[in-house]
């Protein structure tokens, strides 16, 4: 449920604009990077937080 | 429903940084007609996931007002689905009551549903299946004379029915209300979906100028269940494009289904210059 709710706060984004997303360590850690990246956003991970830049 | 409730998650889990430096050139924020509150983005979560669909998607199926014409082999899928992608309401019309021959073909109905009205036991199963859509059922027999009033003020109008005469009576009153239609017919182990945007693309009447003197019924001639399953999810699957824009429906042409070869033929239709029905528009 963690990417649906990241995805549709993507959605009200504009591009180039910057989304941390604080995961407890399990699979919503693994899962949102994975399914931001296949959207084509770029995200990059410290720890706990995902951070995704709006794609274009 | 208030802004903290509905966006409850993200301010305990995440923060949006507007991030200069990560923009060559910023783009405005697109705003969004709502916000979904956690039970909708629970509830739809498999449909938001999709890169096609979104909130706007979803918003948009729930302001919308669809009218499905029968509930039997058609109307059923056609109704289960799209109660459960959350069209916010839904009008079901028949005037026939369930009877034990329907049940092989018709999911909406049981056993314990013979001799209740179709329309009423369909909108029972709707509203357990989707609490927040607004189902009414109407126990009338569409006709030239009832259509007009049946259509006007629907965002969609979902033909299930098995009759000729009630397809061209829909296919007119929703040419001249310009209400998009989704048309299709099964029989035996094929069938046909068709989508009409009035006065833009071909209607029912430019694809098939006259009923045929000789069809059979499927009283006559029989159906398979997934015969009607898969054309009602086809039928289901074109409400859903034209309600939300996520991906082009059939239009201009019809798409019919040999569920005995596993064939499907695109079949391009243009309008007519001569439709009584959508020539003037």
């Amino acid at each position: 449920m963690t990417w649906v709710r990241t995805k549709l706060e993507l959605e009200r984004m504009g591009a180039g604009e910057a989304l941390e997303v604080r995961c407890r360590p399990g699979e919503a850690l693994e899962n949102v990077p994975r399914s931001a990246r296949a959207a084509g956003h770029r995200v990059s991970v410290q720890g706990t937080t995902i951070r995704i830049v709006r794609r274009a | 429903m208030s802004d903290n409730s509905r966006r409850g998650f993200f301010r305990e889990l995440a923060s949006v940084v507007n991030s200069a430096k990560d923009a060559t050139e910023p783009t405005p924020s697109v705003p969004l007609p709502g916000d979904l509150t956690d039970a909708e983005i629970e509830r739809y979560s498999r449909q938001l996931v999709l890169p096609e669909w979104g909130a706007a998607a979803q918003l948009a199926l729930a302001e919308a007002s669809v009218l499905v014409i029968g509930a039997g082999a058609l109307g059923g899928p056609v109704s289960l689905y799209l109660a459960g992608a959350g069209v916010g309401r839904m009008g079901i019309v028949d005037d026939d009551a369930v009877e034990l021959s329907n049940l092989h073909r018709q999911p909406l109905h049981f056993t314990p549903d013979v001799g209740v009205p179709k329309a009423e036991s369909a909108a029972a199963k709707l509203r357990f299946l989707n609490p927040d859509a607004l189902i009414e059922p109407y126990q009338v027999r569409v006709e030239a004379a009832n259509a007009p009033a049946l259509v006007e003020g629907q965002s969609l109008v979902v033909d299930c029915s098995d009759s000729f005469a009630t397809r061209y009576a829909v296919n007119a009153a929703c040419c001249a209300a310009r209400v998009p239609l989704v048309e299709a017919g099964v029989l035996g182990m094929s069938g046909m979906v068709m989508s009409i945007k009035p006065g833009r693309t071909a209607c029912y009447r430019c694809a098939f100028p006259a009923a045929p003197t000789d069809a059979p019924s499927c009283a006559d001639a029989g159906v398979l269940g997934p015969a009607a399953g898969v054309i009602g999810s086809l039928q289901a699957m074109e409400a859903l494009k034209l309600l939300t824009g996520v991906a082009p429906a059939i239009t201009g042409a019809f798409l019919q289904v040999d569920l005995a070869t596993a064939e499907l033929l695109r079949v391009r239709v243009s309008r007519r210059a001569d439709c009584p029905d959508c020539s003037a528009l």
